[in-house]
Parts: C-alpha cells; structure tokens; sequence
C-alpha cells in the first residue's frame, strides 16, 4: 500500500440474521467487491480501484449459510443505504453477484466478474445460463489467459448469453487476476465502470510529442 | 521429406552498393527491382514445376539483397500466379507488427490461397528493430504475447478484449477467419527456450535455422521434451530446419564455389551500433547461451548430389526435421544463371532422392 493510500475502516452488517464483516476505503461513486474463497484482504488491486471508488470489500459469503445468499447479500448491501451502486465478484462470488444484480437491476450500475467459476464448459448450468440472458446490466467478464480453474473456453459462454456482456482476456494472469496483473485489473475495471459500454472506445493517447 | 525453397527476391544492382547499413534508399535502382520481381515470378514457376512443396518467404528490412520488408504482401503476389505450391510465411516479426493486423492478414491470404498457407511466427533479429525504433530489450516479451493474441484472435468464436502487457485491444472479432481450422499449420520459428515452449504448450510446430546439426538438435530435442510434459508428440512435419545449400556436379566444384564466399556479412553496421546491438542480442538454444552471428551465414549442405543427399538424410537423423527450408544461393554471385543452374541440379538430381528420407 502506498503512504497515501486511502484510510480503511473494518465494519460488520446484519441481514437476515447473518453477520457480513466488511471493509471500505476510497471515495467516489460506491463498489461493491464480492471477494472469493480466498476470503476478505484487501490487495494493491483495491488500492488502485480505491482512488476512483468508494470501494466496499464484502467478506466472501459461505453459501452453506442461507438457501438464498443473493437475497441476503442485497439486503445485507441495502442495508448500507448507499444508493445505485457497481457491483464485483470474484471467482465463486460472481454468482452471487450476479444473483444480486438480478434482484437489483435498477440499483447496480455496472457488474464486473472476475474469473467466475459459476459456467464452466464442462459444468454448464441451463438455469444460470437463462438468467444471464435476462440480466441487462452492463457486464464486464474477466478471464486470465493463464487461468488453470476457469478456462477460457468458459468466458464464450457468458459472452453469447449477457445482452450486455463483455469479455476481456487479461493476459499472463491466472485465476487470481487482480493479484497477478493488479495495473492491468484494475485499469480495465475503472475504465468499465466509468464509462460502461463505451469503454470499447479508446481514449488513450498515442502523441509522443505535440 | 517436405521441401521448401527459400525465395529471397534476390536484387542485382546495376551498380556498386555503399558497403554500410543502412544502405541509402537513394542507391536503389526501380528498374533494377521491378526486374528481381520479375525474375521471382519467373524462378517460382520452375521451382513448381521442378516439385517442390512449399515457397517459403520472410520478412527483412532496408536490405538490398532481400527485397521482402513485407512478407505478407510477396505471399499473396506469389499465391496469385502459382498453381499447386504451399506459401509458407516465415515470418511476420511479431514484435514489430499489429498482432490482430497479422491474424487478419494471414487469416485472408489463407482463404485466397485456398487453404495453401503455412505460417512461422518469430522475433526477429535485433537488427530488424532498428526500422521500426522496438527497444530490442521488450522484443521477447511483446513476441510471446503477440503470438498468443494471433492464435487467440483466430480462434475465439465470441469477440473479446485483451489486457496485455504490451498490447490492449478491447474488442477483438475478425473477419475472415482461416478457412484451414482451427488455423493453419504455424510453427514457433527459434532456438529458444521461450520459442520451444510456445511452441510445444500451443501445438506449434518448431523450427530452426543455419546453425550446425548437433547444436540445433538440442532445440529440437528441447522441444520435443516440452510437447511430451504437455501430453502430445510433433510429427516429423511440425520440425523445419531452414539452411543454405550449395550442390554443383562434384564436391570439389562445390567447395571451389564455397572459397569465393566472402566472409563477413554484407552490409553491416557500423561497428559502435554493431557492438551495442551485440550486447541486446540475447539469444539461447534451448536455455544455453549462444553466441550473436556476426559473419556470413554457414552452408550446411554443400557437395555433389550423392554428398548432400547423404547430408540431408544425416539432418533427419539427427535434427529430427521433416521440412528442410533451402536457400540454393550459389555464393560470391549476385547473378541469376547460376541460381537457375543449382535449381536444375537440385531438382532433378538431388530432390527425387530426398523425399523418402
């Protein structure tokens, strides 16, 4: 972390009767980080999304807990009363997150999925695969080129089924992609949230000198 | 065995060339090229006709004696005016192109070759970065990457973004894709650990150059250990050894031609740039150090058609390769008639015996 680095501040919230430890740091329009197995830590990636977002790190839910997660995370983030809001989730988050940006299409501006385990090529799921075609939110679908969980193949499948997906292939990344290739994560998550769909438009510049 | 020629577009300046590179574009004679052209066109009908499998073709920079700074380009002129031949494109330098620019391209020559494409994917010496100002240090690194792009860019059904190291695109999606699927036969052209790698994790074929036998041996046998930890094993024809032949009636004509070579490399640069360059030039036979060749490039078959069929039938044995590249450049002339001749001798005296080896 840099000395400059945003403050973080540790807190807990109730829904449902389940308690969410959860972390947040940054100012900006809110994220909402749905973090994987790993658990909560907050990495160089945060930091980075962290000087454009108000980034809250949601601790990774244990599905074992509540037949509905989806639900309970949406009231569990509603419950932070934070408005319309970007949602993330990684690895086996992602379905969560998405089962939350369908409750909560009007809430969730953007929705980002890192190397999700939910649709495997070898594990397809018809029910998920249905909904994805109903989920009209923005969607930005990570997949590291490296990825021995998740392979590529997987990211076609999210690709032809979101009417608003994106699939962008981080290169040398494997599963854990915001940790392998942190500038490069979090570059293209930054671009996507703030400017959606037009973010397939460059807007870097090439002039060396003017 | 498959054969290939190596078709260089050979220059014959009507006039001395300064010695140093880069040689002044302003030296260059048009008619004098639009000639070597000609000539090309005229020699890769007889090389057809004689039987060989593949053109091959490659990419070289501000060279008077290589008139092919744009491979691509030669492949589709060259596809237009022959019948049976197989182009093989060795070479887009990778590090110094747009890697969905070069998937596009080959993507198309491919389908309006009918499927007659076969495509080397390499680095590139460091002298060839010096047109196109790549920082030769980044040029490994921008070369695997690029690699992986064009083959990805081929294949992925569903259009896609790339976040790389060295090259970003956020929606890949081209069209025509290869009409041979999932893409042509394409080899990792190198000595390298990092090319043998590549290679052998993507199902690429391998291919070396020049060097001696025994010292490309190592690459390919490399190789080959790689494909076997990725599960799979290259055929004979995934295993290109390009090289210089020189074939006259007896050894000793044959090695009297090889005297009247000159030993430095033409063209160099000058010698504050060459050693600088030296330095950059980091190269490896799979993972050991090998030197820079600062000379002229070797002749690795050399002598009467029995003497090279014997050497030839020697690099299968122990190069492993499949495909042999030939440049029959006879050396000490810029001249065509004698290339024509070694053709002739090549073609009916040496190739009928090659191919069962």
């Amino acid at each position: 972390m840099r000395d400059d680095a945003p403050a973080v501040v540790e807190r807990w919230i109730e829904a449902d009767g389940l308690r969410f430890r959860y972390v947040e740091t940054g100012r900006g329009a809110p994220l909402i980080h749905l973090c994987g197995e790993g658990g909560l830590r907050l990495t160089p990636a945060h930091e980075l999304l962290s000087r454009h977002f108000h980034v809250v790190v949601f601790d990774a839910p244990d599905p074992g807990q509540t037949p509905e997660l989806a639900a309970t995370v949406t009231r569990a983030i509603g419950a932070l009363s934070l408005g319309p809001f970007n949602l993330m989730g990684t690895s086996s988050s992602a379905g969560t997150a998405v089962g939350v940006a369908l409750r909560e299409s009007a809430g969730v501006t953007a929705l980002v999925l890192e190397a999700p385990t939910t649709i495997r090529p070898e594990a397809r799921d018809a029910e998920l695969e249905r909904r994805l075609a109903e989920l009209t939110t923005p969607t930005l679908v990570l997949l590291g080129t490296e990825d021995t969980v998740v392979p590529s193949a997987a990211g076609r499948i999210y690709k032809e089924k979101l009417p608003a997906g994106h699939l962008v292939f981080v290169y040398g990344a494997g599963h854990a992609i915001s940790i392998d290739r942190p500038e490069a994560f979090a570059e293209v998550v930054v671009d996507f949230l703030e400017r959606r769909e037009a973010f397939v438009i460059s807007r870097a510049t090439t002039l060396i000198n003017p | 065995m498959k054969v290939s020629f190596f078709e260089t577009v050979r220059y014959a300046s009507p006039h001395a060339l300064p010695p140093e590179w880069p040689v002044p574009s302003g030296s260059y004679d048009p008619d004098a090229g639009a000639a070597a052209y000609r000539a090309m066109l005229e020699r890769l009908q007889y090389v057809e006709e004689l039987g060989f499998d593949w053109v091959s073709v490659s990419e070289h920079h501000y060279s008077p004696r290589i008139l092919t700074p744009s491979p691509i380009l030669s492949a589709a002129f060259i596809a237009a005016h022959l019948k049976r031949m197989t182009l093989a494109l060795l070479g887009p330098i990778v590090p110094h192109s747009n890697p969905v620019r070069v998937a596009e391209e080959l993507a198309m020559l491919d389908t309006m070759a009918q499927g007659r494409l076969v495509v080397g994917l390499l680095r590139g010496t460091t002298n060839e970065a010096l047109t196109y100002d790549l920082n030769p240090a980044e040029a490994r690194e921008r070369t695997d990457e690029g690699m992986e792009l064009i083959l990805r860019a081929w294949t992925e059904p569903q259009p896609f973004g790339w976040q790389g190291r060295h090259f970003q695109y956020r929606t890949v999606s081209i069209w025509p894709r290869p009409l041979q699927q999932p893409h042509p036969p394409t080899f990792a052209l190198g000595t390298s650990r990092e090319s043998c790698e590549f290679a052998a994790r993507h199902r690429l074929g391998c291919g070396v150059s020049y060097g001696p036998f025994e010292v490309m041996a190592r690459a390919t046998r490399y190789y080959r250990e790689q494909c076997a930890r990725h599960g799979w094993q290259p055929t004979a024809d995934q295993i290109l050894y390009r090289a210089n032949m020189l074939v006259a009636e007896t050894d000793e004509e044959a090695h009297a031609l090889l005297r009247q070579q000159s030993s430095s490399a033409p063209f160099v640069m000058r010698a504050a740039v060459r050693e600088a360059m030296t330095t950059l030039d980091a190269r490896n036979v799979a993972g050991e150090a090998r030197a820079p060749v600062t000379g002229a490039l070797p002749t690795t078959f050399i002598g009467s058609p029995d003497t090279v069929v014997e050497q030839v039938r020697r690099c299968r044995e122990v190069v492993g390769a499949g495909v042999l590249d030939l440049s029959l450049h006879p050396p000490g002339s810029n001249e065509l008639a004698p290339l024509m001749r070694a053709l002739e001798l090549f073609g009916t005296k040496v190739l009928p015996r090659i191919r069962e080896i």
